[in-house]
């Protein structure tokens, strides 16, 4: 993300808007273009080299904020290494020992009196075991500016994809291939279009209140509010965004988001979350957001902040479709190749429960209009369970079944009124139990679910 | 009821609508009241205990309450330290006490603030956060409390901020810190100290000792009252200026003597053309346009012109780099060299105006150095061991200014300055004491010869005397 320094908009009396680019501006592409090169020279080069080189693309140019923003992102997706034989701290406090006792230090002896640098820098190199050079660079190797670059993206500079010391962060990411040093992932289309996305973020970081609308994607959104901290207060809506009595009739879904001491005073702690949370809404096709973003402290004054899927946003968040859980994608593969008119489907009906929504696995539907809802648990401790099953019975809904791992010797009774919908598993689930379970648990409905 | 401490905020489970100082919160249909009345929650139930005395237990409530958000130790510890409390210091703790360890203590700069917080953290038993509005000053902080408490502490001091992330039962922190971390170290501490509190009232920093539970609060400062009356918040999260010592009844107690010499180098014949090079394009740019760049509103001007000129961008960063030519010239290095030379056996501190001139030294003449990047433990490390005298020397791009125990030097140089008058005045005070009446301290400044920060020099100067 963007730093605020960085952040770019215009705010009027009505709203507040980030300056957003034109991706297809050829004066950002051969900006953005020029940066993703200097990078890639800088791999193995020290970060304070690389700096010096952005800072010199913005000697002639009043966009230097771009320049800088751009390079900002580039930079979150880079890997900075100290590179020391003997830890920095440890050469610097041998060093400062050494000299202390052969004071002074000069550059110009008088009559080969005085100490010189190099005889306390070899004296500690022997000490250490070290090289000379290796004294003499890797005494501030830690500092910022002497960290090396020595990941862009997916591609990692080549002496630190076989060191078999560094690559623990770096293995899985690359081999050292002609094919993988000639691709990089960090493209000038992307470049720009994270930056919009980062422009809006860093508007959002003044944020005191987000509304958000959203028409589909729920469980990607709401995992997303839950994962950044935010509360919500939430409420069905219509296909034109008009609020309406129950989930039955819900086309889509409204929430308020803000945090826990929003309820005492309008804050802006949480503009950070919000920032955070904005790359989840792009996820859906249809959604609308406006936030409330402080214009001016003293006065508590706010302006407007509207965005929706027609700003051509990009997101780099997953929607989790894919399914989360090798058991989840075991049993949906197994559906489809089993003989049953139930029908197995990705639930998308959320149940509030307050502090956070649920968002069941998946619903099991009946042509005939039955449907049970079907909530996976593969690794629990008892208070995990406990929660869990808490929730279930606050969501009062009789055609949930909850199949659980037998990895924990749990007796049945724990599990209270909810106990015969739950269908233990030893490794993997059998549709057919699911679907036997599912005919004991439903009654056959008058209409479908409405938000089908 | 339960009282569980929640991201900032304390919800209050299955509690009675009798409850004070709550609101109902919709979302998740609990009541919930800000971090900040714990204390008054404990008191309304009745089980409230504060050091020594037994809660007095309302009939057939104290049990009703399970408080599940206090996640502070108690500490026993006794500062280690080689001075007694002055006598306004010992009056303003006990005052604080006396109100149940919650106030303010106004008193003037130089009068051992940081003394009394560390008096008031052993007093109150408790673990203990302390928020200082700059990095410097809380590295201030940080080696202060090691020195007194370090032996006695099962952890080092903890630091959050300045690239720090460690979280310990007494910790050091920044404003903008806190501000980011208190919603999750909130229920951590029973001890809230607040350095320079006139900054607290703001929407953002406000809500520090809000999201806090801690029962005990201190806030120290010079200037209390601030220009647009918010100080008045501060009774409320902190509690009531309980001690107030005036400036003129403790002033000219540490002033000490020091001569002044100043040396000058030229630039040399690379650095020259450069030099001319650079300022030339500067003044070019400024003599084409209309403003008077010795005025404020002048260069506010200029400013304004560089971020949609880019000719004035051009200008700007020529500026910048002839600056930083004069700044850094290539003979002040010899010229350090002779001081150096002429001044081994004493206690020396070398200023710089920026880190990387700094660390060019520090590798040139083997001279520890602390500039903004150090790692407060490193801090800390360094000039405790320059107190001890294990190390003679030091290179600094900070200002090493406020806190009790930065040891004295008897040589000061500067290399090179920014022209604030303030940080000046506080370098020169902050070093310069002549160890054992041999010598008057000195100190050197070196500047470089037909640039304009011969012009700064000058000014800084009178800004002194003024």
């Amino acid at each position: 993300m963007l730093t605020a320094n960085l952040a770019r908009s215009r705010t009027t009396d009505q709203e507040i808007r980030p300056l957003f680019i034109d991706p297809t501006d050829g004066r950002y592409r051969e900006t953005a273009r020029e940066l993703i090169q200097l990078f890639e020279t800088h791999l193995d080069e020290p970060k304070g080299d690389l700096e010096d080189a952005i800072d010199e693309l913005t000697v002639n140019d009043t966009d230097y904020k771009i320049v800088q923003g751009l390079a900002k992102l580039l930079k979150d997706e880079c890997e900075f290494k100290i590179v020391a034989s003997v830890d920095p701290h440890k050469i610097r406090q041998r060093l400062f020992e050494k000299a202390n006792e052969r004071y002074p230090i000069v550059r110009q002896p008088t009559l080969g009196e005085d100490t010189q640098k190099l005889e306390v820098y070899s004296a500690v190199a022997d000490e250490l075991g070290i090289s000379l050079e290796e004294c003499y660079r890797g005494m501030y190797a830690d500092l910022e500016d002497n960290t090396r670059l020595v990941r862009i993206g997916t591609r990692t500079a080549d002496q630190y994809t076989t060191d078999g010391v560094s690559s623990t962060s770096t293995t899985a990411l690359t081999g050292s291939s002609d094919a993988d040093y000639e691709h990089t992932d960090l493209t000038v289309d992307w470049l720009l279009t994270r930056y919009n996305l980062a422009l809006a973020q860093a508007v959002l970081y003044d944020a005191t209140e987000m509304r958000i609308r959203v028409w589909d994607h729920f469980g990607a959104v709401f995992s997303y509010v839950k994962l950044f901290g935010l509360m919500h207060r939430i409420y069905p809506i219509d296909v034109d965004g008009e609020r309406v009595a129950s989930t039955d009739q819900a086309a889509g879904y409204e929430a308020v988001l803000d945090g826990p001491a929003s309820l005492f005073s309008k804050s802006q702690k949480y503009g950070i979350r919000m920032a955070n949370f904005l790359p989840a809404l792009p996820l859906c096709n249809r959604w609308e957001m406006t936030a409330e973003v402080l214009a001016d402290e003293t006065t508590g004054e706010t302006r407007a902040f509207t965005l929706d899927h027609t700003e051509n946003l990009d997101s780099h968040y997953s929607t989790g479709d894919q399914f989360d859980s090798d058991v989840e994608r075991t049993l949906a593969q197994k559906w489809e190749r089993s003989n049953t008119e139930w029908e197995l489907v990705r639930e998308d009906d959320i149940f509030d429960l307050g502090a956070e929504v649920m968002i069941p696995d998946f619903a099991i539907e009946h042509p005939d209009g039955r449907r049970a809802i079907l909530e996976i648990v593969g690794f629990w401790t008892p208070e995990y369970l406990e929660s869990k099953l808490t929730k279930i019975r606050q969501v009062e809904a009789d055609n949930f079944v909850l199949a659980v791992s037998e990895r924990l010797d749990c007796a049945s009774e724990e599990f209270g009124r909810t106990a015969d919908r739950v269908l233990w598993f030893k490794t993997g689930i059998h549709v057919y139990d699911v679907v036997d379970l599912a005919e004991t648990v439903t009654v056959p409905s008058e209409t479908p679910s409405g938000s089908k | 009821m339960e009282l569980k401490f929640d991201d900032g905020t304390l919800l209050l489970r299955d509690a009675p609508e009798s409850v004070p100082y709550a609101e109902w919160d919709d979302r998740v249909d609990e009541y919930r009241s800000q971090a900040y009345r714990y204390q008054a929650l404990l008191e309304w139930a009745g089980i409230w205990s504060d050091g020594n005395e037994q809660a007095t237990l309302r009939d057939g409530f104290g049990q009703a309450l399970e408080d599940t958000a206090r996640a502070y130790p108690d500490l026993d510890l006794t500062p280690a330290l080689h001075i007694e409390p002055r006598d306004y210091q010992q009056a303003a703790l006990d005052a604080w006490i006396d109100h149940g360890r919650r106030g303010s203590v106004v008193l003037p700069t130089g009068s051992g603030k940081t003394f009394l917080g560390l008096q008031a953290i052993a007093d109150a038993g408790v673990s203990a956060l302390i928020v200082t509005p700059t990095i410097d000053l809380m590295n201030q902080w940080h080696a202060t409390l090691t020195n007194a408490f370090g032996d006695q502490l099962t952890e080092p001091v903890g630091v959050l901020g300045g690239g720090s992330h460690e979280v310990t039962a007494i910790t050091v922190t920044t404003y903008d810190s806190a501000y980011r971390y208190i919603n999750e170290y909130g229920d951590r501490f029973g001890l809230l100290v607040v350095d320079e509190e006139h900054h607290l009232p703001a929407p953002t920093y406000q809500q520090i000792p809000e999201m806090t539970i801690a029962p005990y609060r201190l806030g120290l400062t010079a200037t209390y009252e601030r220009p647009d009356g918010k100080h008045e918040l501060l009774e409320d999260l902190i509690g009531p200026v309980v001690y107030r010592e005036d400036v003129d009844e403790l002033t000219g107690e540490y002033l000490s003597e020091y001569e002044t010499i100043h040396m000058s180098v030229d630039l040399t014949a690379d650095e020259r053309e450069t030099y001319d090079e650079e300022y030339q394009l500067y003044r070019d740019y400024v003599d084409s346009h209309e403003f008077d760049l010795w005025k404020e509103d002048g260069y506010a001007e200029f400013l304004k012109r560089t971020s949609y000129d880019p000719q004035g961008r051009r200008a700007l960063i020529a500026k910048q780099r002839a600056e930083r030519i004069a700044r850094t010239a290539e003979k002040k290095l010899d010229t350090l060299d002779n001081l150096i030379k002429r001044h081994h056996d004493d206690r020396a501190i070398i200023f710089t105006a920026n880190n990387d001139f700094a660390y060019d030294i520090s590798q040139e003449f083997i001279v520890p150095c602390i500039t903004h990047q150090t790692k407060t433990n490193e801090r800390t490390e360094i000039l405790e061991r320059f107190r001890t005298g294990e190390y003679s020397m030091l290179v600094t791009s900070q200002v090493l200014d406020e806190g009790i125990d930065v040891p004295a030097a008897n040589v000061g140089i500067i290399l090179s300055g920014s022209a604030s008058k303030r940080q000046y005045a506080q370098r020169l005070g902050r070093i310069l004491r002549p160890t054992d009446d041999r010598q008057p301290a000195r100190l050197y400044e070196i500047i470089t010869d037909d640039t304009m920060e011969t012009y700064v020099s000058q000014r800084r100067r009178e800004g002194v005397s003024a």
